[in-house]
């Protein structure tokens, strides 16, 4: 009996762990909370990585649907009603017992759950809420929590959740309403934002009232909140770690520069902590969807992600990126390269004097090179050989400073010349989608980067 | 010249920053080594430095006071790396004694950690990047085993001494377990008794027979957590190239999932 039961929990596990993979996040960054000297856990801002799939994504969270059941039929989906597939649901204890045992093993840093729509999508956000209450509660569970929001479910039941969750997504699915339309019927874009503004008001409130330091909830949805789950919002946020989402790439035609001006309104507008992409894989044989391919374009996401670090942490707009006539990235560079090389008349820029906003724009520079400089320039001029020290990759950067008005060599500030220099270092296309199939295309196609044409 | 030969721990070097302040002799005739020298050199006194305990909190002490706890935090985790020498690099002790001083001399921590340009401050730099960056993947990469008596065990072979970060993460996270985190490489554990703080103790005693009798329930959970571990792989961008770049090979030895494979 015993074995059956085990069994029987190894088989929903390889079958809801199946139905989960093809979602992006696996994050368990944004939170710092210590111990609590009872229970289990802790979270650290950065995030743990405990381990790496095949594939060579990083696993952080246990990350499983609650079912893939599901009474949609969205055509991208795996898990869509119409496809035949094994079914499987967890019990909340199931799940339960698996994040704590893995926990406690460190396998895990938390819990990552979404889930197919059950019934409705009230019914499937209660099975969430109670998962989540029973491994916070009964549990004594203090670990990373990532939890789908169900798009048409209650905004009652989805501020019950964000109390016990860390972070909360709710996923776009596609970049415009268009195909929203076409591929999901079921869903749209409207009930698909709501929850998004309500966790995003949910998330600004907490900070006002944890900035006034109220002693007690005075806002009436916090009172409801606290009569229900027992939760003191004194001692716990309001989805601390904020919100992420994801849309899938590639299903439908839109344009890199469509989904960078969607991604940069995403974190204008709805202050998101992460917009994530995924590459569309055919699952369900649709022939009216892309035909799968030999290898995923794993370049086009990989340049998105690229120019997605540029707007968070690089001061840039998609604007500068992208236009309508040139609406897709260059397959050979980087974003910031390709940027920069439009943009030659900014440059070379003098590292020792140059502002922290502006040395961000230089290629091979990073964020944490550049607050490395500006830092380490108040005790003394620097040069090429401190600056190698620091991090920077000086066979970007090169072409595009001096230090102490000299460059490294004599080099021709000319958009040609750099180019070819540039294509030159192999790390403009990452060794491992390389080998996964780019490697037949010429790096010095220059043609097809129109240089040729510009003379 | 004189060369100060100290113990390869945290005492053992503040100890011989100690000795070399309180020995008067000229800053610049001043090197200190964590290491037998292979090699002696003529007209340099080598004097070995006894490591004391009260001598390294009293320099302990000062650095705290004086330059704050960010500055003796960067001493003291490079002080745990596990590079004592390189064949062009500067002796650890030695450039943990270079850093002190220059930062004695200007009277600020924090710029004299930021002056790379110096090659004690770099290495020091360095090392302390190293030994942070291995017990960040440790904190991860590190699988415990439930024993029959109910203790999780782990162990590991790090380049660095990390077992003092590890303690201190496990500790806060899992108050509630008898754990217990073995480095194989240095003999040592770390220890955590449920409810207690944890300590090192050295391994002389260790029956490592019985780290092998598991308890009952756990064949169980490594099947679970390894038919998640290959269920989650999206076959269609499978990349081992990637994947052992990102989970080095000497790590994987000591992590559940890639010993089942």
């Amino acid at each position: 009996m015993e074995l059956c039961i085990q069994s029987d929990l190894m088989e929903k596990l390889a079958i809801l762990t199946d139905a989960a993979k093809y979602d992006v996040a696996c994050t368990s960054s944004g939170v710092d909370r210590a111990g609590r000297g009872h229970g289990m856990g802790n979270a650290l801002a950065p995030g743990i990585c405990h381990s790496f799939a095949g594939d060579g994504r990083c696993i952080s969270l246990l990350k499983i649907l609650m079912t893939n059941h599901c009474i949609y039929n969205c055509a991208y989906c795996q898990n869509n009603c119409n496809n035949d597939l094994p079914r499987a649901t967890f019990t909340p204890d199931e799940i339960c017992t698996l994040v704590t045992q893995f926990y406690r093993r460190n396998y895990i840093e938390g819990l990552f759950l979404s889930s197919g729509i059950v019934d409705s999508p009230d019914r499937t956000m209660e099975l969430l809420f109670q998962t989540l209450y029973l491994l916070r509660r009964r549990y004594d569970f203090n670990g990373y929590i990532h939890v789908k929001a169900i798009p048409g479910s209650s905004p009652q039941l989805l501020e019950y959740t964000g109390y016990l969750a860390d972070r909360m997504s709710i996923n776009l699915e596609l970049p415009t309403a268009e195909g929203l339309r076409t591929l999901a019927p079921c869903k749209n874009r409207k009930t698909i934002l709501r929850p998004m503004r309500q966790i995003q008001n949910g998330i600004q409130a907490g900070a006002l009232l944890e900035s006034h330091e109220l002693s007690a909830p005075s806002s009436h949805s916090l009172s409801a909140a606290v009569r229900f789950a027992g939760i003191d919002p004194r001692q716990k946020r309001f989805v601390p770690a904020g919100q992420s989402t994801q849309m899938i790439i590639g299903a439908t035609p839109e344009n890199d520069y469509q989904i960078m001006k969607v991604t940069e309104s995403l974190y204008d507008r709805f202050a998101l902590k992460r917009v994530f992409f995924s590459t569309f894989v055919n699952l369900t044989g649709d022939d009216t969807l892309p035909a799968p391919a030999a290898t995923p374009a794993l370049l086009r996401e990989h340049r998105l992600y690229q120019a997605d670090w540029l707007l968070r942490y690089y001061h840039f707009r998609a604007d500068e990126l992208l236009d309508e006539t040139r609406p897709d990235f260059n397959v050979y560079l980087d974003p910031k390269c390709d940027w920069a090389l439009r943009h030659l008349e900014l440059f070379p820029v003098e590292i020792n004097r140059a502002a922290y906003q502006t040395l961000l724009r230089v290629p091979g520079i990073g964020y944490l090179s550049a607050r490395r400089i500006v830092a380490a320039r108040r005790t003394g001029l620097l040069d090429f050989e401190d600056l190698k020290k620091i991090g920077v990759v000086l066979k970007r950067a090169l072409y595009f400073i001096t230090c102490k008005g000299r460059m490294m060599y004599p080099v021709r500030i000319e958009e040609d010349y750099i180019t070819r220099q540039l294509l030159t270092d192999k790390t403009q296309i990452p060794k491992e989608i390389r080998h996964a199939g780019y490697e037949q295309l010429s790096l010095f196609d220059t043609a097809f980067l129109g240089i040729n044409q510009a003379v | 010249m004189y060369t100060y030969i100290c113990e390869n721990s945290i005492d053992g070097i503040l100890t011989g920053v100690y000795d070399a302040y309180a020995d008067r002799y000229p800053r610049n005739e001043i090197h200190l080594q964590a290491h037998e020298p292979d090699n002696l050199s003529l007209f340099t006194q080598y004097l070995p430095v006894k490591a004391d305990h009260e001598k390294a909190v009293k320099v302990a002490r000062t650095l705290k006071s004086r330059f704050g706890q960010e500055f003796y935090e960067t001493i003291y985790q490079a002080a745990m790396s596990g590079e004592v020498k390189g064949k062009s690099t500067i002796d650890k002790a030695d450039a943990i004694y270079g850093t002190i001083s220059l930062a004695l001399a200007c009277g600020d921590g924090t710029k004299t950690l930021l002056s790379l340009g110096e090659p004690c401050v770099y290495r020091v730099f360095e090392l302390c990047r190293a030994t942070g960056k291995e017990a960040m993947h440790l904190l991860g990469f590190v699988r415990f085993q439930e024993l029959e008596n109910g203790i999780l065990f782990s162990s590991i072979h790090p380049k660095h001494h990390v077992l003092p970060i590890l303690g201190e993460h496990f500790s806060d996270r899992l108050p509630e377990e008898n754990f217990m985190i073995y480095d194989e490489t240095r003999q040592i554990a770390v220890l955590h008794p449920a409810h207690k703080s944890f300590f090192l103790a050295d391994t002389d005693n260790l029956d490592v027979a019985q780290t092998k009798h598991f308890s009952a329930e756990e064949a169980h959970f490594q099947s679970l957590w390894i038919t998640f571990f290959r269920n989650i792989t999206i076959e269609a961008r499978k990349n081992a190239g990637l994947q052992s770049q990102m989970i080095p090979k000497r790590f994987q030895r000591d992590v559940l999932e890639f010993q089942a494979s």
